[in-house]
């Protein structure tokens, strides 16, 4: 079993174009300057609208980046279980620079953050091998004019659907990035001996344990990382996702995706809940 | 949310009553009974609110693409669009012609359903007309004649913005199609084994993508909004021409008619159900995902 | 649960005198434990309300479409010129073709036509099996049925429709028997029949109509909705009026329908489906079914608080 480590830290996101501030499509800066005349736009829905305004926030606009990102072939060893890098390396950028443009569209906007991020992958028939990522949310402001930006001075952003959000902000604690780690794994096929070995048993496979272990293992690790870059005190709802995309049954990518928070110095405004039950189906 | 508040005294009491008045028949009535689509609990949300509802209502309209509109080309398929907004338009001015004829103020629950075909776009929008029982319109006399709102908010989620103070003026929408962009053989080969962005693609679906969401804010600006909520955004290949794509965003734009957005302040509860711990274990796994409606 | 509707497909055998269903049914209603259709929540917010369950009861229905089936004229498409006629009162528009003589083949002459026949038997159909659904409630000294689960079918290929009904009877504990001795019904059941009572309406019927519109187009409907080039038809979008007048038509009939029903009381709940069936050259047939509660106000509303809302933690 090899084991990448020198691929732990995945690298910063190269963009073809040369990446940097401003590489949004026209149509984005006519639609966000419309918005900045006072129109606001937000896929929140109402009970979350309600909410946000609860926290002391107003939707600015509706946000969204996009990157459509050839993977690569990778060749891997049919007989053992290793991480394959560069779908790592390409899985991670692809989403990175999505969310990058979804923050400079927030940032063009003057948010304090962006929240119901959602971040999703479309497969188009005409892209071989090639795939869509897309990040979407609804920047905020602050209606008071505090700055919640983040340590990196850079608008929050958080996948915290408007409850969670306010239900945080509630807990004297404030959203900082959504931090998320990947890895994509290459399960071993067993040779045809250990197969028959064990057919018909009840038994644990080894192999598959290892490999899925250490695979999800390599991603919260890097979550986690990228969480202790900004200096969080912790990460709320995470959410660990296994998808096969293209590639067949044998290659899982993991991806490991949770808010990270930090305390303010506001005391916990939650007040005490009721309890109820429900009689409702 | 469920109806407030004590039961009524006696369930039992009221089903006999109902159960004997049907026992005498009816005496002829010339009331033009209202026909609603609304659950009970939203229709009498929509009472506590002070409105009440009218008809069912509809607007449908077929709009033909011109020929040869999806053979594959460059850039923005502007013919589409355009066929694909004024379906939305008509459809939604046959609504609000059936709305005006049953006296109501405004649609809520307008369901809307949009099929692209390969010669026509058809667009399908049915709701329940409504009325404030007192005859007030917030939005003030003269704009309740003019034109009656539509929106696809529930009645209930409609209840919530007008206690908030904000009021729907309108269904915002927008809609653009793109061809997909070619790649030459020579860099489709250099690009095989490289992880790289593809350039050309990405402009061409983030700008067709903001472009439906520009024209839904004009769209939104058109009927005075000041904001637009819950929006919808879809988009994917078309079934007939995998090399076209469509996105199309709709979302219900809203006005604040009180001097200020009025707080909720709302009541935290935490419910003993046992359907509580599954959810918890799902959204591990990654099923519930970080939104809950 | 019985078993497949097809067992008991409208055959009825000389069974009981005047009624005609079919000979298994009367035996079941014959036996004293009852079944009943209620999950256990909705058979729970019965006995809060007063009523008792005391049968599962179904009716069921098959109609032959004669102008429908396989080898009718009507389907080979023939032209209104030969086969519809003029129904008074039912909807009917024509459309004539704005070019002068083009050729044999072109449509110079277009009509959306509404299709009593069509709507009647389906009436037909669907009035018998809620018909008899209502009798096996009778049979068992019912007031009522609630949770009526109603389904329309076609059986593929062979002209042929099914209607089926479903629903549970119950009683009022100390209630009169309906007026006229027919039970009412609803599609409701548990807490929401519950908060409809507590709202002041009393459930009367199920009730639901079907509009039926057939579309023979004439030749701008013919080109814009086959793609056809040339001859004045325009590069830009077109509004396909013929279409669209007769999708907005379906649906108002059949409001138009159910309305007749009604007599004044309200429908609660209504759900409208469209089915739409292309043909070539443009034509069309549009069904439009509406169904919903007929209900009837029988206090004025209390004054309803709006609810507290609330967050939950979960």
């Amino acid at each position: 079993m090899t084991e990448q480590t020198a691929q732990s830290e995945p690298q910063p996101p190269q963009s073809a174009t040369g990446g940097g501030a401003h590489d949004l499509p026209k149509d984005a800066a006519h639609r966000l300057e419309e918005l900045e005349h006072g129109l606001f736009t937000s896929d929140l829905s109402v009970n979350e609208f309600l909410l946000v305004k609860e926290a002391g926030f107003h939707p600015l606009g509706f946000v969204m980046g996009s990157s459509i990102y050839h993977i690569g072939i990778q060749t891997r060893k049919w007989g053992e279980s290793q991480e394959l890098a560069k779908l790592t390396e390409a899985m991670y950028t692809a989403r990175e620079l999505a969310m990058n443009r979804m923050e400079e569209e927030a940032e063009e906007l003057g948010a304090d953050g962006v929240v119901g991020v959602r971040l999703d992958v479309n497969y188009y028939e005409w892209g071989n091998d090639s795939a869509e990522f897309i990040a979407f949310g609804t920047a905020v402001k602050a209606e008071d004019g505090t700055s919640y930006r983040n340590a990196l001075g850079k608008p929050f952003t958080s996948d915290l659907s408007g409850q969670d959000f306010w239900t945080l902000m509630q807990t004297g604690h404030v959203p900082q990035a959504l931090v998320m780690g990947t890895c994509v794994f290459h399960i071993a096929h067993r040779k045809l001996t250990q197969a028959l070995g064990s057919m018909g048993q009840n038994v644990e496979l080894p192999n598959f344990t290892q490999a899925l272990y250490e695979a999800r293992e390599l991603a919260m690790t890097r979550m986690q990382d990228e969480a202790g870059r900004l200096n969080a005190s912790g990460i709320v709802g995470v959410r660990l996702e296994e998808k096969s995309h293209q590639w067949g049954s044998h290659t899982i990518e993991f991806l490991a995706l949770g808010t990270a928070v930090t305390k303010t110095s506001g005391e916990v405004t939650l007040p005490k809940p009721t309890t109820i039950i429900s009689l409702d189906n | 949310m469920s109806i407030d508040g004590a039961t009524t005294p006696d369930v039992r009491a009221e089903m006999l009553k109902g159960a004997q008045s049907l026992a005498t028949p009816a005496p002829p009535s010339n009331a033009r009974g209202i026909t609603s689509d609304l659950s009970v609990d939203e229709a009498l949300l929509l009472h506590a609110a002070g409105w009440e509802p009218l008809d069912l209502v509809c607007g449908v309209a077929v709009v033909s693409v011109p020929v040869g509109v999806w053979n594959w080309g460059r850039g923005a398929i502007s013919l589409a669009s355009d066929a694909h907004d004024a379906a939305v338009d008509q459809a939604a001015r046959q609504l609000r012609g059936e709305c005006s004829k049953v006296h109501g103020h405004g649609v809520v629950g307008v369901r809307v359903e949009v099929a692209v075909r390969t010669h026509h776009i058809d667009v399908e929008l049915v709701g329940t007309a409504v009325r404030p029982m007192d005859g007030k319109d917030p939005r003030g006399a003269d704009a309740a004649q003019a034109m009656p709102f539509v929106s696809d908010l529930s009645a209930r989620d409609f209840t919530l913005l007008q206690r908030a103070g904000w009021i729907p003026v309108g269904l915002a929408f927008g809609a653009s199609f793109v061809y997909a962009p070619r790649r030459t053989a020579g860099a489709a080969m250099k690009q095989t084994t490289q992880n790289v962005e593809l350039t050309n693609y990405t402009q061409a679906m983030y700008s067709a993508r903001e472009s439906a969401m520009e024209k839904m804010q004009r769209s939104a600006l058109q009927v005075g909004g000041q904001g637009v909520v819950e929006v919808k955004v879809t988009e994917g290949p078309m079934s007939f021409a995998r090399h076209a794509v469509g996105f199309t965003a709709w979302g219900t734009a809203v006005r604040l008619m009180a001097d200020a957005h009025q707080f909720v302040r709302p009541e935290v509860v935490l419910p003993l159900d046992d359907a509580v711990v599954t959810f918890e274990a799902e959204s591990l796994r990654g099923g519930g995902g970080g939104r809950r409606r | 649960m019985r078993g497949e509707p097809g067992s008991g497909a409208g055959a009825t055998t000389g069974g009981g005198a005047a009624s005609d269903l079919p000979e298994a049914a009367v035996r079941r209603l014959e036996s004293t434990a009852f079944s009943s259709g209620l999950t256990v929540p909705d058979f729970a917010a019965c006995l809060d309300m007063g009523l008792q369950p005391v049968a599962l009861v179904q009716g069921f229905c098959v109609m032959q479409w004669g102008w429908y089936g396989p080898g009718s004229g009507y389907m080979r498409g023939m032209s209104p010129y030969s086969g519809g006629e003029q129904t008074p009162g039912a909807y009917s528009e024509i459309y004539r073709c704005p070019h002068g003589y083009v050729s044999n083949e072109h449509r110079m002459w277009g009509q959306n036509l509404e299709q009593p026949w069509v709507e009647g038997a389906w009436a037909q159909g669907y009035g018998a099996a809620y018909s008899r659904m209502l009798e096996e409630a009778g049979t068992h000294g019912a007031h009522g049925v609630i949770g009526v689960v109603d389904r329309v079918s076609n059986v593929a290929d062979t002209g042929t429709t099914e209607f089926h009904f479903l629903g549970t009877a119950v009683t009022v504990e100390g209630g009169p028997p309906p007026a006229g001795g027919v039970p009412w019904s609803t599609y409701l059941a548990g807490q929401r029949l519950t908060k409809s009572i507590e709202a002041g309406f009393m459930p009367v019927a199920v009730v639901a109509a079907l509009a039926s519109v057939r579309v023979w187009a004439y030749c701008m409907t013919e080109y814009y909705m086959e793609g056809t080039m040339g001859w004045g038809v325009p590069g830009e979008p077109r509004l396909v009026e013929q279409v669209s007048k007769a999708h907005m038509a379906v649906r108002q009939l059949a409001r138009k329908h159910v309305r007749q029903q009604l007599a004044g009381d309200e429908l609660h709940g209504a759900t409208i489906d469209v089915v739409t069936r292309e043909l070539s050259q443009g034509d069309e047939v549009v069904d439009c079914t509406l169904r919903g509660n007929r209900v009837r106000r029988f206090k004025d509303f209390d004054q309803v608080v709006l609810p507290r809302p609330t967050v939950r933690l979960a």
